[in-house]
């Protein structure tokens, strides 16, 4: 009471907590409704979709998913026991737990970009009006695969005429060259005999538009350029008798007998011809899948950004001397990241495990 | 609001107002802390965060009994991140020992998030599992366009190189 010149007010004029604290609190109750409309969106379309990708359909990896959780629950106990270490006035031990904080942060952040790499290089990313990645093998998608395939095609016999004009002007026969035809040629063979199977699913459509057979030959193909890896949806509609008897029983009979392939995997990736020809690089049928990369990308990228912007507020927290009169700072930095946190919390089980 | 009595009485506000002030400085965590927080509990609590992730993860092993019961999983796993998320709330963000002001700000909010679910999960959720409104048959039936005939004018060059 050493300030007699202080107001004797008879009323509470604030909240008992500092203005920054408010600030952030009311900040993060607005981030609470603004995460809750990005997981409400991913839940209502998720379960009103027709089809949704199983995780390893995209390839999604469960473990690493939980080991990120792990890195973001410890992130949080760093940040908390910095904050009891500025209460206690200890400045450079809590300087060293908001060091490891923004280490955490950072391999989570990383580990992100490792799965985003798994995804980009499948092809799998929202894209307008068509990605790599179509919803069903109907006819827009053998239209898309019959010109990626004609493009290498005239790519490759373009810089076959190349090599051999290059091979006639130096007037030698360089082994380097006759290689480089003979793989050239190789792959040629491999796009003729996928144009031929294409053409034929595609006249078949066109031929008996009321028979399944050509859709079922260009969902064959479909799946022999990038296997199914879950076909339980498949199953539970073929069981629930979600389809009624007909012509397009056939369909579901096939997509059913495809499910029970011996071959079949759920825990490994199957190869296709994606994978077996890495330069292929078709466009790939994946039943939701545009959607889902829709959803995934903006649920994940927001959630990247917060952990961005939190780690940009570490590096600025590991510049002052964070002794006791820090420790609102440091409590409302750790305010912010719980909440990031608390956001990938729900995320985890909603992305990987649902 | 006990745990901070003085700031709650009348007359010991003067003080208190020139400390707040001071950007940066919390004067409830002068000093030590009150009887909450302290490390032992947070290590507490982050032990139960990990075996309650281990939970979540335990329903993606085989380990998990209910693997072809898809609305058990969903459930458990939503209670084991609602577990989570309020430990989280409650011991690292210190809302356990806020004042009232706390309800004010997170209240409203969690209603507006659990209701713009649950308002959109019956029409646009449940369109594929509903059992009385299974419009869900036509949709998965006629989820490919069924192809037409085509005109020989729409039929791609191409066909003739392939062939």
């Amino acid at each position: 009471m050493s300030h007699s010149h202080a107001p004797k007010f008879a009323y509470q004029p604030a909240l008992p907590i500092p203005n920054g604290k408010t600030c952030l609190w009311l900040f993060l109750s607005t981030e609470i409704m603004f995460f809750a409309g990005l997981i409400g969106t991913y839940i209502v379309l998720r379960f009103g979709a027709i089809a949704w990708p199983a995780p390893h359909d995209v390839h999604l990896s469960e473990p690493i998913g939980a080991f990120n959780t792990f890195v973001l629950i410890c992130s949080s106990v760093t940040v908390v026991l910095a904050l009891e270490a500025a209460k206690r006035n200890r400045a450079g031990e809590a300087k060293g737990w908001i060091l490891l904080t923004f280490v955490l942060g950072t391999v989570f952040l990383l580990v992100k970009g490792f799965e985003y790499n798994a995804k980009f290089s499948h092809g799998i990313y929202p894209w307008r009006p068509h990605g790599p990645v179509y919803d069903k093998a109907d006819i827009h998608y053998a239209a898309a695969v019959r010109k990626r395939l004609m493009g290498l095609k005239t790519g490759y016999q373009q810089q076959i005429a190349g090599v051999e004009a290059e091979r006639n002007s130096e007037q030698s026969e360089s082994a380097q060259a006759g290689d480089q035809i003979k793989e050239l040629t190789g792959r040629i063979t491999v796009v003729d005999d996928l144009l031929a199977r294409v053409a034929d699913a595609e006249l078949a459509v066109r031929n008996e538009p009321d028979s399944p057979d050509g859709r079922i030959k260009l969902m064959e193909l479909a799946y022999e350029i990038y296997p199914p890896h879950d076909h339980h949806a498949v199953e539970r509609a073929a069981a629930a008798g979600a389809v009624p008897e007909g012509p397009a029983m056939r369909l579901v009979a096939f997509q059913a007998a495809a499910s029970q392939s011996p071959s079949h995997n759920e825990a490994e990736h199957e190869k296709g011809l994606n994978d077996t020809y890495s330069w292929l690089k078709l466009p790939i049928m994946i039943p939701g899948g545009p959607m889902w990369a829709s959803t995934y990308f903006l649920l994940t990228g927001f959630h990247a950004m917060h952990v961005l912007v939190g780690l940009i507020a570490f590096v600025l927290l590991l510049i002052p001397r964070l002794d006791r009169t820090r420790a609102g700072i440091v409590e409302n930095v750790g305010l912010y990241w719980h909440f990031v946190d608390l956001v990938w919390i729900f995320l985890f089980p909603l992305l990987y495990l649902f | 609001m006990s745990e901070h009595g003085s700031v709650n009485l009348p007359g010991t506000y003067g003080p208190e107002h020139v400390v707040r002030e001071q950007p940066g400085v919390d004067p409830h965590h002068d000093g030590d802390d009150h009887g909450h927080g302290g490390v032992g509990k947070y290590l507490v609590v982050f032990a139960a965060l990990c075996i309650l992730t281990g939970c979540s993860f335990l329903t993606y092993t085989d380990y998990w009994p209910f693997k072809g019961d898809k609305q058990i999983t969903w459930a458990f796993m939503m209670a084991v991140s609602c577990t989570k998320a309020m430990l989280v709330i409650m011991f690292f963000m210190h809302l356990l020992w806020e004042a009232n002001w706390k309800w004010v700000l997170t209240i409203p909010a969690s209603f507006m998030s659990i209701f713009l679910m649950l308002m959109l999960v019956p029409d646009i959720g449940w369109r594929q599992n509903n059992g009385f409104a299974r419009y869900s048959d036509d949709r998965l039936l006629y989820a490919a366009d069924p192809p037409h005939r085509e005109e020989s004018n729409h039929r791609p060059a191409e066909d003739h190189q392939a062939h």
